[in-house]
């Protein structure tokens, strides 16, 4: 089993110009913006399972990344 | 897209998709490049395997992010963990021998005046506390007394990470990791302040904590280094493994030794003709937006 990160698009708030996760993720193109929905999306098979994107995500309070087995 | 960054046509079909991504949506030759090309654009990191969380790789993330010519950069590694990614960037790198990153770049930087007289060649070392200060402090120092015009960036984790915890130079007084079980006996080498009194015209300690600073000061660093003469950098990338943090905490550690009176306080020491250099900078800039407004 593996952890890896989720955002839930609904209470992401990237189209407000959050870039937290993105920002802070040590793996590089590991979390995108998807432009069109203007949301942060994981790469998973470049997810390391770390959780400091849920860490600045809930500082934040936007709680929009939760960690899920795979 | 790029203009000198290309594919052969002929290869097209067989490259990786990853490295056609680089090509089209890398920033390569783009006078704007920053932290806020994350998300959209292709970062010049491809996979690695530096820890999960380690905070080497946030810094390593935000120096290639914010190296201004990525396309005209040779940087210079060395043995410990930052070797684990070299491999994995898109940036011509040479590896050397563990402390020889220095004396290294040296050659190389009045290599390159010499093959490319018409074109302004960038060169990076990057390297551990172990490389810079310890094993290599040698070759650190004599580059900076004959005012070699590179950059130097030590990733400061106060110990020796890949070979699981040794003591280092960089390492606190009274500090204990695994390998250095009774306790550093001495005071933590004051690197900045020897970089400022060995010939370094700009100097900057900090945390990879605030992305924006971390470009601000690579591109102040590189630019400098280019113009007036060699500068340095030293960040803390905490090894979360050997100071016992889990994967998520690395960004807190940076933000506590980086308060007011911690080691890691951002401090800068620009010299007289770096601060002319960028005074320079500044007014072209405020000129052009002048220009551009009217
Ligand atoms: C000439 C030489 N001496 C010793 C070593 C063993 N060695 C490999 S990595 C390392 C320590 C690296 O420490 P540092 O530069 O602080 O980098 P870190 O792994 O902490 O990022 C040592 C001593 C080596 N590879 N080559
Ligand atoms: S930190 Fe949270 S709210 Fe901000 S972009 Fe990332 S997932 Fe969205
Ligand atoms: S868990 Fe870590 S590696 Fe995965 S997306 Fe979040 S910050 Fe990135
Ligand atoms: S051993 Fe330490 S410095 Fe090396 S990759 Fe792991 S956390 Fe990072
Ligand atoms: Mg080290």
């Amino acid at each position: 089993m593996y952890n890896v990160a989720e955002v839930n698009a609904e209470a992401c708030v990237a189209q407000k110009g959050c870039r937290l996760c993105i920002m802070y993720c040590p793996e590089a193109n590991c979390i995108q913006l998807d432009t069109q929905k203007m949301k942060a999306v994981i790469v998973e098979s470049r997810c390391k399972g770390c959780e400091l994107c849920v860490v600045v995500c809930d500082a934040a309070k936007h709680n929009a990344i939760t960690m899920v087995a795979r | 897209m790029a203009n000198r960054i290309q594919i052969n046509k002929e290869f097209v079909d067989i490259m990786p998709q990853d490295y056609l991504d680089l090509v089209e949506t890398g920033t390569f030759e783009s006078p704007n490049r920053g932290w806020k090309d994350f998300g959209t654009a292709t970062e010049l990191i491809a996979e690695h395997s530096l820890c999960a969380g380690c905070p080497e790789s946030i810094a390593f993330r935000h120096i290639m992010a914010s190296i201004p010519n990525p396309e005209d950069t040779v940087m210079v590694g060395s043995t410990g963990c930052t070797s684990l990614v070299f491999p994995m960037i898109a940036v011509h790198n040479i590896h050397s021998l563990f402390g020889n990153q220095n004396a290294i770049a040296t050659g190389l930087k009045r290599a390159l005046a010499v093959r490319f007289p018409d074109r302004v060649k960038d060169v990076i070392v990057l390297a551990g506390d172990g490389a810079t200060v310890d094993i290599g402090l040698d070759m650190t120092l004599q580059s900076w007394f004959r005012k070699e015009r590179f950059t130097t960036i030590c990733f400061d984790n106060e110990l020796y990470a890949n070979t699981g915890g040794q003591e280092s130079g960089l390492m606190q007084k009274g500090f204990l990791a695994k390998m250095a079980p009774v306790g550093k006996r001495f005071d933590k080498v004051r690197l900045p302040e020897i970089a400022r009194e060995s010939g370094c015209d700009y100097v900057a300690i900090m945390t990879a904590s605030k992305p924006s600073l971390v470009e601000k000061v690579i591109k102040q660093a590189v630019l400098i280094a280019r113009e007036v003469g060699p500068t340095y950098i030293q960040i803390y990338t905490p090894c979360i493994l050997e100071i016992g943090k889990q994967s998520m905490e690395g960004l807190q550690e940076m933000r506590t030794s980086e308060a007011p009176g911690e080691r890691f306080k951002f401090r800068e020491f620009i010299s007289p003709e770096a601060q002319s250099f960028l005074d320079g900078l500044a007014e072209k800039k405020k000129a052009e937006k002048i220009a551009a407004t009217t």
